[in-house]
Parts: C-alpha cells; sequence; structure tokens
C-alpha cells in the first residue's frame, strides 16, 4: 500500500516537473486530440471514406471539405487517416525502441558484443533512410504490415546507439560495481540497475522515433508508395499533388491544406513533448529557458 | 590506426549495399524477374517489346548460377554499367549522368546554407539562454521544422509561385530559352533554385540549430571560457574563438550524417517542384515501374553520401588535435 | 601600502534549495608585494572568494559589500571597464588546469590573445612575447610548445602555462587558485619555487588547501571556514601559534603532526549552524559558542581571530 502511494507522488512530481514547461503541455493537448480523432474515427467521421459521391464538390454542409477527385469526402478520409499514421508511429516506435533497448544493453555490457554490433549500427546509419525505404517498398507489395517492417528494421540502430552510450557510463557507477563484486548475474544487474536509469532516456526516444516515422510513412505515401488500401494523410496529399490544376483553383485549400497541417501538428505535438521530456530527463538542460 | 579502422568500415558498408542492391529483386518471392515483366499480381503491368526485354534479360543474367552473376554484376559496375532504363529507353548511367549536377547544385547550395545559418542562429541563441531571442528562435525553428519537405514545397508554390509569382514553380531552368549570355542562364538557374532551396534550408535548419545550441551549452560551462573571460576577451571573441570550434568539433559527424538524411528531403522537394535531379528520377522510376533505373538511382545516391560522410569523417580527424596523430 | 581591499564581501547564489552563501561578510586586505594565502576545507568558499574580485560568477549572483583596488570599487565598474582591469590589473590562475586551458586552441595563442588585446602591439610582436613569457615560466624550448595545443603538456607544464597567462600583460595582482593541486611533490616544489619568483615584485592571492604551500610562500595567511574568515596573521604566527581552534584542527591534520583529521563535516552554505559556524566540531565550544556569532578580533599586532577564547 505504502508503496503505491510512493509511486504516485512520484508521478506527481514528475508532472509537475513537466508542466511547468508549457509547450510539453501544449505538445500533449494536440497528441489528445490526435488519438481521440484516431480511436473514435468511424463515430467522428460523417462519411465513410471509401463509399464515392460527387467528384470534386467545394466545402458545403453536406462535405464540410469537400470531395476528392473520385468523390470521397476529405474530412473522413482526413479523421480515418489518423489511425494509420499514429498506428505505425506508436507501434514501430516501441517495437524499434525495445529491439533497440535489448541491444543496447549487450552491446553496452558486453564489450565484443558491442564491437560487433556498432559495426551493423554504423553501417545503417551510414546508408540514406528514405532512398532505401523506397527501393524495399517499390520492390514488396506496399502494404501497412510491410510498411511497420520496414521501419523497424531501419529504426532500431540509434536508439541501441543511444542507449549503448549510456549503459557505458552506468556500468562504471558505484551501485552497479558493488551488485557486481557481490556476484549478482549480470542479467540481474541489467535488469534491476541498468534498465531503469535508461528509461527515462529510452522514452525521449521513443517520441523523436515516432514523430520520424510519422514523416517518413507520410513522405512515402505521398511518392505513392503507401499502403493503397489504408487511407493516410500522406496519401490524400497524393492524389491532391497529382490533381493537374491543385495549385491553380481553389481547390488546395481543403484538398492539400487539412493534410499537411494533420501531419505537422502531429509531428510538432511529438517534438514539444519530446523536448519537455528532454529537460526533465536532462537536470543539466532544466532550467535553462522557461518556454 | 584510427584511419584504417575508418576506412575498412567503409569499404564494407559500400560492398554491403552493393550486395543488397543484387540480391534484392533476387529474393524477392515468387518468379525474380517478375516485376519486370508484369506478372500476374502486380498493381501495374509493364508492357516490354522484346529489344528491351531481351536487354534486361542480358543484364540480369537470371540463367548463370548466382555467383557468377555477383562477378558479372560486380563488373559491370566497375565498368559503370548499371543497366537498362525501361522507361526512357536508355542506359541508366548515362541518364544519372545528365540529372546528377542538378542534385549536386541543390543539396550544395542549400547545405551551406543550412548548416552555416543553423550553426550561427544556434550558437546566439546558447549565448542568450533563456533571454527573448533564445526562446524565440527555439519556438520557431522547431515549428518550421516540422513542416514535411514536401507540404512546405506545395505550400511554397502556391504562395510565390502562383499568387505572388515572383519565382517559377517548376524545373532547373525555362523550357525552350536561348540564352543570349551565361549571365542570363546562371540567373535563370538560380531563379529556378531559389524556392526548391529554401524549402530544405527551411526544413533542416532546425535540426542543426538544436544540435549547435545543445553543444553550446555544454561549451559555455568550461572551465576554458572563464580562462578567456580572466584575461578579459570580449563576449564576442570568445564566443568566436574560444567556443565556436570546441563546440562544432563534437557534432562535425552529426552534422555530415544530417546531410545523408538530407537526401531524402531531396527526393520529395525534387518531385513537388519537377526539378530535374536524381531524386525526382527515383519518384519517376517508382511511377513508371522502372527498376533498373530505380536501383541505379539507389546505389548512386548513397554511394555519394557514404563519400560524403567518409570526407566529413576525415575531416573531423583532422580538426581535432587530440586525435591527429603525428 | 594597500592594493586591494575587501570590505564586507558577500557573494550568495540564489539556487532551487535557497541562498547559497559562498563567501559571507569577508573584510581582507593585501598590500603591494604582498603574498596573502587563503586556505580551508574544500567547498568553503575560496574560489568564489576569487571569481567575486574578478566578477567572474554568472549573472544571477548577488555580491555585496566593497572590492576597492588602487582605490576604486571593482564593484562599481562597468563590465567594459572591468574587462580592462582582468588580465591586465588582476589576472586570474583558475584551478585545474587540465579544464581550464582551451583543447583546440595552440598555448601560444592563447597567451598572445591577452598580450595583443591589453597592449598595443601587433599580432607577431604578441606572438613573440608569449614565447618570451613561456620561457619565463621554464616551459622547455618555448618556440616549438608555443606551437602546440595543451594535450601535448603533462600536468606540471599545463600549470606553468596557465601561470603564463597570468603573467602575459605583468598584472600588478594575481588571483592563483589551487595553482599545486594534483601534482606530485617534486613538480610541486618547482611550481612553488617558481611562484615566488614571479611574483617578487607583485602582489598574490594564493588559494590552496595545502598548508605546506602557504607556509612556503606567504606572507600573510587568511583561514576560511564556512564563508568567513576565522584568523588571520603573519605566517609565522600563524603555523607557530594558531589562535583559532579550526587552525589548530587543520594544522594538527598534517601529515608531520599526525593526520588527526578534525571531526565532523564541514557544514551546508544555506543554513549554517548557529552562533559560531564551528561549534558543532569544536572541542573547546562552550555554551555562548552555540548562541552568538563572534566577531572577528585583534589579538596581537596583525593576528586576528574569530572566536570567544579570545574576546
Ligand atoms: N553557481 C553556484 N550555485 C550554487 N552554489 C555554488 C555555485 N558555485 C559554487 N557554489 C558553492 O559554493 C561553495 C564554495 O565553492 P568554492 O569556492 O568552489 O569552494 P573551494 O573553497 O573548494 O574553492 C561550494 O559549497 C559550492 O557548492
Ligand atoms: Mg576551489
Amino acid at each position: 500500500m505504502t508503496e503505491k502511494t510512493i509511486e504516485l507522488t512520484d508521478l506527481r512530481r514528475l508532472w509537475d516537473t513537466y508542466s511547468e514547461k508549457r509547450i510539453g503541455v501544449i505538445g500533449l493537448v494536440i497528441m489528445l486530440v490526435f488519438i481521440v480523432m484516431a480511436v473514435f474515427a468511424p463515430y467522428i467521421a460523417p462519411h465513410d471514406p471509401y463509399e464515392l459521391y460527387n467528384p470534386m464538390e467545394p466545402p458545403g454542409p453536406d462535405h464540410l471539405l469537400g470531395t476528392n477527385d473520385i468523390g470521397q469526402d476529405i474530412l473522413s478520409e482526413l479523421i480515418y487517416g489518423a489511425r494509420v499514421s499514429l498506428f505505425i508511429a506508436f507501434f514501430v516506435s516501441i517495437v524499434s525502441g525495445l529491439i533497440g533497448t535489448i541491444l543496447g544493453l549487450l552491446s553496452g555490457y558486453y564489450e565484443h558484443v558491442g564491437f560487433f554490433i556498432m559495426r551493423i549500427v554504423d553501417a545503417f546509419l551510414a546508408i540514406p533512410r528514405l532512398p532505401l525505404i523506397i527501393l524495399i517498398a517499390a520492390f514488396m507489395r506496399p502494404s501497412i504490415w510491410n510498411l511497420v517492417i520496414i521501419f523497424t528494421i531501419l529504426g532500431w540502430p540509434i536508439t541501441t546507439r543511444i542507449i549503448r552510450s549510456e549503459v557505458l557510463s552506468l556500468r562504471t557507477r558505484n551501485y552497479v560495481e558493488a551488485a557486481r563484486m557481490l556476484g549478482a548475474p549480470d542479467s540481474y544487474i541489467m535488469i534491476k540497475h541498468i534498465l531503469p536509469n535508461v528509461f527515462p532516456l529510452l522514452v525521449v526516444r521513443l517520441v523523436v522515433e515516432a514523430s520520424h516515422v510519422i514523416l517518413a510513412e507520410s513522405s512515402l505515401s505521398f511518392l505513392g508508395l503507401g499502403d493503397p488500401t489504408a487511407k493516410s494523410w500522406g496519401m490524400i496529399l497524393h492524389y491532391a499533388f497529382m490533381y493537374p490544376t491543385i495549385y491553380i483553383s481553389d481547390v488546395w485549400k481543403w484538398w492539400m491544406l487539412p493534410p499537411g497541417l494533420c501531419i505537422v501538428l502531429t509531428i510538432l505535438s511529438l517534438m514539444f513533448i519530446g523536448y519537455a521530456l528532454e529537460e526533465l530527463v536532462n537536470p543539466r538542460l532544466r532550467g535553462m529557458t522557461q518556454v | 590506426m584510427h584511419q584504417i579502422t575508418k576506412i575498412a568500415g567503409y569499404v564494407t558498408i559500400i560492398l554491403a549495399v552493393i550486395s543488397f542492391n543484387f540480391f534484392l529483386p533476387r529474393f524477392m518471392p515468387g518468379d525474380p524477374l517478375s516485376f519486370l515483366t508484369g506478372a500476374p499480381g502486380m498493381d501495374m503491368p509493364i508492357v516490354l517489346d522484346e529489344a528491351t526485354r531481351a536487354k534486361l534479360l542480358a543484364y540480369y543474367g537470371l540463367d548463370k548460377p548466382l555467383l557468377q552473376q555477383f562477378a558479372d554484376y560486380m563488373i559491370k559496375l566497375m565498368h559503370g554499367d548499371l543497366g537498362w532504363s525501361t522507361y526512357y529507353n536508355a542506359p541508366v548511367s548515362s541518364i544519372l549522368a545528365g540529372r546528377l549536377k542538378w542534385t549536386l547544385l541543390l543539396i550544395g547550395t542549400s547545405t551551406l546554407l543550412y548548416i552555416a545559418l543553423g550553426i550561427v542562429l544556434g550558437a546566439i541563441s546558447a549565448w542568450n539562454r533563456g533571454g527573448k531571442s533564445d526562446v524565440g528562435l527555439l519556438l520557431l525553428l522547431l515549428s518550421v521544422g516540422s513542416f514535411p519537405p514536401f507540404f512546405l514545397g506545395m505550400l511554397l508554390i502556391i504562395l510565390f509561385g502562383v499568387k505572388l509569382n515572383l519565382f517559377p514553380v517548376f524545373g532547373a531552368q525555362s523550357p525552350f530559352m536561348a540564352y543570349s549570355s551565361p549571365v542570363e542562364e546562371a540567373m535563370d538557374i538560380l531563379h529556378h533554385l531559389i524556392l526548391p532551396a529554401t524549402t530544405l534550408v527551411i526544413t533542416h535548419i532546425g535540426g542543426v540549430y538544436l544540435l549547435m545550441r545543445n553543444s553550446m551549452l555544454n561549451v559555455i560551462g568550461e572551465d576554458y571560457i572563464l580562462t578567456a573571460r580572466a584575461k578579459g576577451l570580449a563576449e564576442w571573441y570568445i564566443l568566436r574563438k574560444h567556443a565556436m570550434k570546441n563546440a562544432l568539433l563534437p557534432i562535425t559527424t552529426m552534422i555530415a550524417l544530417r546531410v545523408g538524411f538530407m537526401i531524402s528531403g531531396t527526393i520529395l522537394v525534387e518531385t513537388v517542384f519537377a526539378y530535374p535531379g536524381v531524386g525526382m528520377l527515383l519518384f519517376d522510376a517508382v511511377m513508371y515501374r522502372d527498376y533498373p533505373l530505380l536501383q541505379g538511382a539507389f546505389l548512386i545516391i548513397t554511394l555519394v553520401i557514404i563519400a560524403a560522410n567518409f570526407v566529413a569523417d576525415m575531416v573531423y580527424l583532422r580538426l581535432d588535435p587530440r586525435l591527429r596523430h603525428d | 601600502m594597500t592594493l586591494l581591499k575587501l570590505k564586507r564581501l558577500r557573494t550568495c547564489f540564489p539556487t532551487r534549495d535557497g541562498l547559497v552563501k559562498a563567501v559571507n561578510t569577508v573584510d581582507l586586505e593585501i598590500g603591494a608585494n604582498e603574498i596573502l594565502g587563503l586556505i580551508g576545507e574544500t567547498g568553503c568558499g575560496k574560489s568564489i572568494l576569487g571569481m567575486s574580485i574578478m566578477r567572474l560568477l554568472q549573472p544571477s549572483t548577488r555580491i555585496e559589500g566593497e572590492i576597492i583596488y588602487k582605490g576604486q570599487d571593482l564593484l562599481k565598474l562597468s563590465e567594459a571597464e572591468m574587462r580592462k582591469i582582468r588580465g591586465k590589473e588582476i589576472a586570474m590562475i583558475l584551478q585545474n588546469p587540465a579544464t581550464a586551458l582551451n583543447p583546440v586552441l595552440t598555448v601560444g595563442d592563447q597567451i598572445a590573445e591577452a598580450i595583443w588585446l591589453h597592449q598595443t602591439m601587433t599580432k607577431r610582436e604578441a606572438r613573440e612575447k608569449a614565447i618570451e613569457v613561456l620561457r619565463s615560466v621554464k616551459i622547455p624550448s618555448p618556440e616549438k610548445m608555443a606551437n602546440e595545443c595543451p594535450h601535448k603538456f603533462s600536468g606540471g607544464m599545463k600549470e606553468r602555462a596557465m601561470i603564463a597567462i597570468g603573467l602575459a600583460c605583468n598584472p600588478a595582482l594575481i588571483i592563483a587558485d589551487e595553482p599545486t593541486r594534483g601534482l606530485d611533490a617534486s613538480t610541486k616544489e618547482q611550481i612553488i619555487k617558481l611562484m615566488k619568483e614571479v611574483t617578487e615584485e607583485k602582489s598574490m592571492l594564493f588559494i590552496t588547501h595545502d598548508l605546506d604551500a602557504a607556509a612556503e610562500i606567504c606572507d600573510t595567511v587568511a583561514v576560511m571556514y564556512a564563508g568567513e574568515l576565522v584568523e588571520c596573521a603573519k605566517t609565522g604566527d600563524l603555523f607557530g601559534k594558531p589562535l583559532h581552534p579550526y587552525t589548530m584542527g587543520l594544522l594538527d591534520s598534517l601529515p608531520c603532526r599526525g593526520l588527526k583529521p578534525i571531526r565532523g563535516m564541514s557544514p551546508s552554505l544555506i543554513d549554517y549552524p548557529s552562533g559560531c559556524r564551528f561549534h558543532p566540531r569544536c572541542d573547546y565550544a562552550s555554551a555562548i559558542c552555540e548562541k552568538k556569532h563572534p566577531e572577528m578580533v585583534k589579538v596581537e599586532d596583525r593576528h586576528y581571530v574569530r572566536c570567544f577564547m579570545y574576546l
């Protein structure tokens, strides 16, 4: 019972420090709106996003953001789009974060394994991401799961590197050395002493990776390599971009602007959250800026 | 010692990329050439005439054993043979050669600009930490940094190209233009360069800025900055002479890595502005399912970036006196 | 002739946990050609005192009192005027030369820039002057070493380079912060000898927690405890006839006197103990020590102490 209360006050204190940063709170609020949009899409969306109505309708009472070139309701597409973007972003960042953490722990703890893993990490980091994703996506059938796999494969190396360098510095701390001297098994030390200490860093990393994945997914969809059966913001922009008179008529205002702004706001909210978390985690930065 | 491990690392990476490029089409599920011939199940079947088909088959050499294929592939690469483009019906290498200069021009100008601006703004921000200019810059650059390049490009086209009609919205040069002088040609090229380059600069400046700001915040707390103050040196002099280089050293490689990532933005920006570089070629190759072109473009882009990283690494080794070996 | 006079100097840092009173109401005088030692345990505020004189602390720091140098109050000078004092009039040799030298600039440049800034001469001349200064601090082959970055210097050489930076513009006062810390015995000996030599016609505030070094080089010694001075006397008097229990304790903790450490820990600079700040650790403490804060009293000619035993 007492342990529970301590945890709660700890959380309370963390939240107090976090909410000192206004942009962190703003980021959370924006993210929450998008999460609600994604989870309750079927209830919020006025239409089925795949249903065909009159093409190229301007905004009106029936279609608040008009319809696209084949007659789908743009507002509904937009609401369902939140699902794809957020699902891929969270799924990939968590899975690649998990892989990265395990490899980071191992490579920070065992020198030889570390050397080997870091060479692979270096290789991954030297290869530009989007061209590689485009190449793989062009050969594979585009589907959400294929995208998830590609992004995960490309996402773990940075996490591994960050976790490893943290483990390297933690390893020399007194309590870790003491535990090792007392003959505690490596797995115990890693889980009990090191993992809790890299956790804050990992959370920041997950948020940053999520924003990278959203950017990568929308870029790929924009290039026409997304899952054609799943509505995503990048895909809406792809069709808008391919529409011949997108710039000269007023169509862009309701077809191009909304999905673009959705991407911007999602990435922005993740960046704000990441920034606030980083100051929370890294005491050296704390109190430097009062945003 | 340092150099040798680095060089060995780069050679391995290059070999890995080349092998990956070789094996990817061959290890795809199903018939290795189904993607070329438009077998059932493809979204967009491609119809090839007999001559092109024969050229393709000869290039891939699928009837030979795998090892032989790999050896042939490597030999062809050495000779600059990247295969035959199905869409342009021309050698991939010659198409790439014509496009590379535009990409290099676009990347070169925007890279110089955003790195220089990011470094200067990051340093200013850190030096005035907590002040108005710091907070303002931080918010501004975080915000503009969250615009995907393709979206920002489209917005700039609408604002500066269509509404204000200040800049051309596509291409690298005006079509069918007979230039009266090289200066006129250069001005035309510059005119076309401004919007795409601006897009790239805006979307990439935030990363460098944040790196520099954090690095500079670390440097400001160092003892040698205090020593410099104790000598009576002026603030701007300390910033320029004592802090800049120390703040830049630990982030050089990270900035160089970012230049590598920048190619992603370039692909998107070239596509949006129909800028005839390698990035737009990649988009075309995807659109027309021109796989040899896609692979050739991928290989060139990757090699150029790895080369850039290599140069950055070597420069770094020379910059830091602690790593320099006599 | 007084060169520098501190009047009721107080330096405080506002922090989340409270006000850190690192230097609390210090009165001190350094005469021309005098070498004043400032000794005390780590964390008692010695470095902060030195940095306060140079006004090198972050802007949020509160400094009160007066710092009279050659008749003018340094605390009243503008930042630009203060820059003309730093390096030229008063030089500070910061503690820990391993981090106090810029790792990416050559040692020659780090000396020459100060000379070039404060004296009218070309960069070339400043450079030659820098080599001269390096020679005066006995760096071997100074022409060559001037072109090297600090990582080529050993610990003792780095300290010499720091001293050279301090000497560059021939200041009237040098504040040396623990110049012998972390050096082995023979290097320490050399550095002390060097400092004695170069300050022959200068004044120096010699901050140290190394009592032997202080005994060897100083004319006068001041003892600091928890932000304030507790004793001040001529070197011979202080080491021969220490009056304050803390000074006695410090001397007893020397290896040659039996290595007897003072019991307890130095107090927090946020909440001091009431009364005499040393009383919880003092063997002679009586009831009054807990209640009243003692003032500095003059016991003999130029021997001051802050203790109720001498009131
Ligand atoms: N910027 C600061 N903010 C708060 N406290 C500080 C700051 N700088 C120094 N202190 C505190 O002031 C005290 C005196 O430090 P210092 O003068 O460096 O000690 P020393 O006598 O070892 O040189 C220390 O206890 C230190 O914790
Ligand atoms: Mg000190």
